[in-house]
């Protein structure tokens, strides 16, 4: 929270300006606040023209990275990913977010030092807490003092696949190993996912199901967006939820009307073949602005479609539609710059080379 | 005084026929899709018993007999509304909400929540789609919505009884006003209760469109 202090408005920590009277709200640096986009906000808006207050490190933004173009536009101003993620270390923490102490033991997977506060090894995923491996002995220290030493090289086995942080300037970031059995990540199992207040101590899970990785969504709270194929239908269902650019948007499929007993009809604008709406989702149970769906579909984008965006410089000028074939919804991605991203409803596949979004940051999963 | 006032069907039902004037001679006069006075067999956005026109004094009133869907008086200029409030603009419906409750702050083990980036918004419009659902919701921008075919907050390019620039709702100071900016087809506002009848005035049960004609 900050508060802003010339009206005293509390503001979230990754706002620039102050919701209340707009001004600059105080960062830990002074480079300049340049909102660089890949594509500049323009035109005029069906949903508002309010200021808005930046984000700092977006999800599309870092996927916008990955496009050298994009990217360009975007080096301008790396700093907000510093901002932000060195905040929640700023405040009280809670022991899961602690620095990494001087109280460490070596992994007995692969050997690594690891905070006595961590259950999992925040290199390999292994689980300090299983029953080592070799044998069901209850007095396994020993083996655990030794294990340095012999698995200092890095296995195949402990190490199938990584996902790799994609940092906003387009460059690959540190990598996070993936082992063989389940690895699960979050705030709470440090290194790259240790200063992510938007991760939950415990997100995602990642394993294989044969050639194929599998996440998992732990009942995290932002829950875990993985991005869709340019120009391949993905079917929305009652409470999808999506995220395009710095929106985030919740499909709601129609609810039966509901005559009165006495057989009057509730009355209301005309109503055609609606498919369903579109929310933007602002809490936990609440959404701002809705629009519906006619039955020929809808586009959305910065500049043109019927819901548009135009403050948003992370969404493409013409960026997905929704549209109904045999009676099932489906997003389309119309080859966007940054993405469209769809949250993972449980479980997912993961394919190769797939983008997918976790807390404020953007990942790429290598296997 | 009765027989002093007389209601014309200008936009109705279909059994009844439009032009249909009704001469109100009676103390009380009762209309819904089963009332005997003032019938609208076909209207089923009537309540069976939906409305009654009465005299008070030398005052003619309209009340809402507790209906399902209301009775709508055409608003001029600038009437002051409240949060939960229903108007008409051409075919459209509306509601106006209160800005929910911020809900997004973080959880109890530090977890932020992570939403749409969010503008402050003193209140919203609500589209209330036929059978009740809710349809485009448009959260002010500041303090105001205005509504009408093209270039305003919401749109509605497809309705021809909507005016290009019809009606706003504005916040000013802590009240709300409901502002109809000089349409053609005019705004309507939903009563609450009972609410004195001048000539001149047009009123909205369900389909109809009735005018008011004091002849004394």
């Amino acid at each position: 929270m900050i508060v802003c202090s010339r009206c005293s408005k509390e503001n979230q920590d990754h706002y620039k300006f102050c919701l209340g009277c707009g001004a600059e709200l105080p960062r830990e640096s002074s480079k300049p606040r340049s909102f660089s986009a890949p594509t500049p906000p323009g035109g005029s808006s069906s949903v508002g023209t309010g200021t808005k207050p930046p984000r700092p490190m977006q999800a599309a933004e870092a996927v916008a990275a990955v496009d050298p173009v994009a990217a360009a536009a975007i080096q301008t101003d790396p700093t907000p990913v510093q901002a932000v993620r060195s905040e929640p270390a700023a405040a009280a923490l809670p022991p899961e977010l602690a620095p990494l102490g001087e109280e460490t033991a070596p992994c007995t997977n692969c050997g690594a030092q690891v905070p006595e506060n961590f259950r999992f090894c925040h290199v390999c995923g292994h689980d300090l807490h299983a029953a080592p491996p070799t044998n069901g002995r209850a007095d396994a220290p020993e083996e655990r003092v030794s294990a340095p030493a012999v698995a200092a090289a890095p296995q195949p086995s402990a190490a199938r696949a990584r996902v790799v942080l994609i940092q906003p300037d387009g460059s690959e970031g540190e990598g996070f190993p993936l082992g063989d059995g389940a690895t699960l990540i979050g705030r709470g199992t440090g290194g790259i996912f240790a200063n992510d207040a938007y991760l939950s101590p415990e997100h995602a899970e990642f394993r294989f199901e044969g050639d194929q990785l599998v996440v998992k969504d732990m009942e995290s709270l932002n829950g875990i967006y993985v991005r869709v194929e340019p120009d391949v239908p993905i079917e929305l269902f009652d409470g999808s939820v999506f995220r395009v650019g710095q929106e985030i948007l919740r499909f709601e499929a129609p609810a039966a009307p509901d005559p009165a007993p006495d057989g009057t009809q509730l009355m209301g604008s005309p109503y055609r073949g609606f498919l369903g709406r579109i929310c933007l989702v602002i809490g936990r149970e609440t959404t701002g602005s809705c629009f519906p769906i006619p039955s020929q579909g809808i586009h959305l984008g910065r500049e043109r479609g019927d819901v548009v965006f135009p403050e948003d410089g992370y969404v493409s000028g013409l960026h997905c539609r929704i549209h109904s074939e045999v009676g099932h919804i489906f997003l389309t991605d119309l080859g966007s710059s940054n993405g469209t991203f769809v949250r993972v409803l449980n479980e997912s596949f993961v394919p190769k080379g797939t983008f997918v979004l976790m807390g404020q940051q953007l990942f790429r999963a290598d296997y | 005084m009765p027989g002093k006032a007389r209601l014309i069907v200008v936009r109705g039902d279909e059994a009844m026929g439009e032009g249909l004037s009704y001469l109100l001679q009676a103390t009380e006069h009762v209309a819904g899709r089963e009332a005997d006075q003032i019938p609208f067999p076909s209207d089923t956005w009537l309540s069976p018993i939906h409305a009654n026109f009465l005299y008070r004094g030398d005052r003619l009133v309209v009340r809402d007999e507790g209906s399902l869907n209301g009775v709508y008086i055409r608003a001029r200029g600038a009437t002051p509304i409240q949060i939960g409030d229903h108007f008409i603009c051409g075919q459209q419906l509306f509601r106006v909400d209160a800005t929910p409750r911020d809900t997004s702050g973080p959880e109890a083990d530090q977890t932020y929540f992570y939403s749409s980036p969010r503008r402050p918004s003193a209140f919203r419009v609500t589209q209330v789609l036929e059978g009740g659902m809710d349809g485009i919701v448009c959260c002010a921008n500041e303090r105001t919505v205005e509504i009408g075919r093209e270039e305003c907050d919401i749109n509605f390019p497809d309705d021809v009884h909507m005016s290009p620039r019809h009606a706003r709702i504005e916040m000013s100071g802590d009240t709300l006003e409901l502002v109809d900016a000089g349409s053609q087809n005019g705004t309507f506002l939903r009563i609450r209760g009972e609410r004195d009848l001048n000539h001149g005035d047009y009123l909205f049960l369900g389909r109809n469109l009735l005018r008011v004609e004091v002849t004394a």
